[in-house]
C-alpha cells in the first residue's frame, strides 16, 4: 500500500499538483514553456515504470525558474515552497538518502511557517487586527461561514460597495466612512483572531524543528492547514504543506488525513474554487 | 568533498535558498516599498492586499490609459505592487509621453482601517510634480 511509502507517494502528490500550477500557469510565458512541457512529456512516457524519473523533476523546476525570471515578483510564494520542493526531489535522485529528503522538508517547513509568524508579529496591521477586521467586514474570510447568516452578508455586501463608491472619489477630499460590523464585537474577534494564528503558527513550527514526525506536531500541522482552509481557500498552499505531512509523518492514519486534505484541495484548485 | 560536508549541503542546500529568497524580499520590502504579499517572503495576509492601493492622476482616468496598453499595464502594476519614487518616475515618464501632456502630477494611496473607530479612509504613499522637460 502506498500509504506505508511516504516517499513515493510525496512525490507522487507533488507531480500531481505540479501538473495542476503547470496546467493554470502555461497560459503565462508560453514561447518558453512549450518545449519544456513537450520534454517533461515525452520524458514521462519513456520512463513512466521507472520510480526515479530526475528528467521530470528537471523539467519541473526548469519551468518553475522560467516564471522566476520573468515574473519574480508577481509570483505567488506558494511558487517558490513548490519550487524548493521540486529541487529537494530533484536532489534525491541524485543521493537517494531519505533522511536527507526529509531533512530537506523538515527545514523548507520551518522556514515557511516560521517567517509567515514573524512577518505577522512585525505587521502593525495584523497584530492590531485591523487587517482581519477589514477582511471579515468585507466577507473576504470565513466566507462560508458568513454565508450561513444573511445578515451578516448584507452588511459585508454594502460595506464593499461602500468602499468601492468611495475609491471613485478624488482622496484628496480626505473623505472616510464607518464600516458595519457584520458580527458584534468584531473588533475584539479580530484582535484575538490574530493572536491565535501567530501562537497557533509559531507552535507548528517549533513542534516541527524538535519534533518533526511526532504525533501531536501533525496534529497541530492539521489543525493549523484545516484552519485556514476554514479562513480562506488556500488549497494551493495548502495542499503543499500537506505533501510536507505526507513525508514527515510516521502515523499511517495522519497520513491518510493529509492525502484527503490534499486532494480536497486539489479538487479546488482544478475547479478554480480555490486559489491555485 | 568529504563525505560529512557533502551530506551538510545537500540537508541544508535547499533551506538556505529559501533563507536567500526570504533576505530578498525583506530587502525589497524596506527598500523599494514591495508589498509583503509577493516576492517569496511568506508575508501574505498580513497587511491589506496592494490591488486596494490606488494611483490618481488628477485630470486623467487611469482606467483610460490602461485600455489597450500592455506597457501601461506593466508600469502602472508595478507601482501600484512597490509604490516608490522610482516607479513614480517611471510611470510618470511613460504617462506624459502616451499623453502628450506638458506636466503631469501623481500620487499613490494606500487604504487605511482602524478596528477601534471602525474608520476607513486613504493614505497618501508619495506623489510627485513632473514636467515634460523634465526628461
Amino acid at each position: 500500500m502506498r500509504l506505508k511509502d511516504p516517499l513515493l507517494l510525496g512525490g507522487q502528490l507533488l507531480i500531481l499538483i505540479s501538473a495542476a500550477y503547470i496546467f493554470i500557469m502555461a497560459e503565462q510565458n508560453r514561447r518558453w514553456k512549450v518545449p519544456i512541457l513537450f520534454i517533461i512529456l515525452i520524458s514521462w512516457f519513456l520512463f513512466r515504470n521507472r520510480r526515479n524519473q530526475p528528467v521530470i523533476w528537471i523539467g519541473l523546476t526548469v519551468f518553475l525558474l522560467v516564471d522566476l525570471y520573468l515574473d519574480y515578483f508577481w509570483l505567488a510564494n506558494h511558487h517558490f515552497m513548490l519550487l524548493f520542493m521540486v529541487l529537494s526531489v530533484l536532489i534525491y535522485s541524485y543521493h537517494k538518502r531519505d533522511a536527507i529528503l526529509l531533512k530537506n522538508v523538515q527545514m523548507l517547513l520551518v522556514i515557511v511557517v516560521m517567517t509567515s509568524v514573524i512577518q505577522k508579529v512585525v505587521s502593525r496591521q495584523f497584530m492590531s487586527g485591523d487587517f482581519y477586521y477589514y477582511m471579515l467586514n468585507r466577507g473576504a474570510v470565513f466566507k462560508h461561514f458568513i454565508s450561513f447568516f444573511p445578515e451578516s452578508v448584507a452588511l459585508a455586501k454594502s460595506n464593499s460597495e461602500r468602499i468601492f463608491e468611495l475609491h471613485a472619489t478624488d482622496p484628496n477630499n480626505a473623505k472616510r466612512i464607518e464600516l458595519n460590523n457584520i458580527f458584534p464585537n468584531l473588533g475584539q474577534f479580530s484582535l484575538i483572531f490574530a493572536y491565535v494564528s501567530v501562537v497557533i503558527e509559531f507552535v507548528v513550527a517549533i513542534a516541527i524543528l524538535v519534533k518533526p514526525r511526532g504525533f501531536w506536531t501533525h496534529l497541530f500541522l492539521l489543525v493549523m492547514i484545516l484552519g485556514i482552509l476554514c479562513t480562506r481557500f488556500e488549497t494551493g498552499f495548502m495542499a503543499l504543506l500537506a505533501i510536507c505531512g505526507v513525508f514527515l509523518s510516521n502515523n499511517i492514519y495522519l497520513r491518510l488525513l493529509y492525502v484527503l486534505i490534499f486532494m480536497g484541495c486539489l479538487v479546488l484548485v482544478i475547479t478554480k474554487l480555490g486559489f491555485h | 568533498m568529504a563525505s560529512t560536508t557533502k551530506v551538510f549541503v545537500l540537508k541544508y542546500a535547499v533551506p538556505c535558498l529559501a533563507v536567500i529568497v526570504i533576505a530578498i524580499q525583506v530587502f525589497f520590502m524596506n527598500t523599494r516599498n514591495l508589498s509583503k504579499w509577493k516576492g517569496g517572503g511568506y508575508g501574505m495576509y498580513t497587511e491589506l492586499h496592494y490591488a486596494s492601493n490606488q494611483i490618481y492622476i488628477p485630470g486623467l482616468s487611469v482606467d483610460s490609459l490602461l485600455k489597450n496598453n500592455r506597457e501601461m499595464k506593466d508600469v502602472l502594476g508595478y507601482l501600484i505592487l512597490m509604490p516608490n519614487r522610482h516607479n513614480l518616475n517611471k510611470a510618470g515618464a511613460l504617462i506624459l509621453k502616451t499623453t502628450h501632456k506638458d506636466s503631469l502630477h501623481i500620487q499613490v494611496w494606500k487604504p487605511s482601517i482602524n478596528s477601534r473607530n471602525r474608520l476607513y479612509t486613504r493614505v497618501l504613499i508619495d506623489e510627485i510634480h513632473l514636467k515634460k522637460t523634465d526628461f
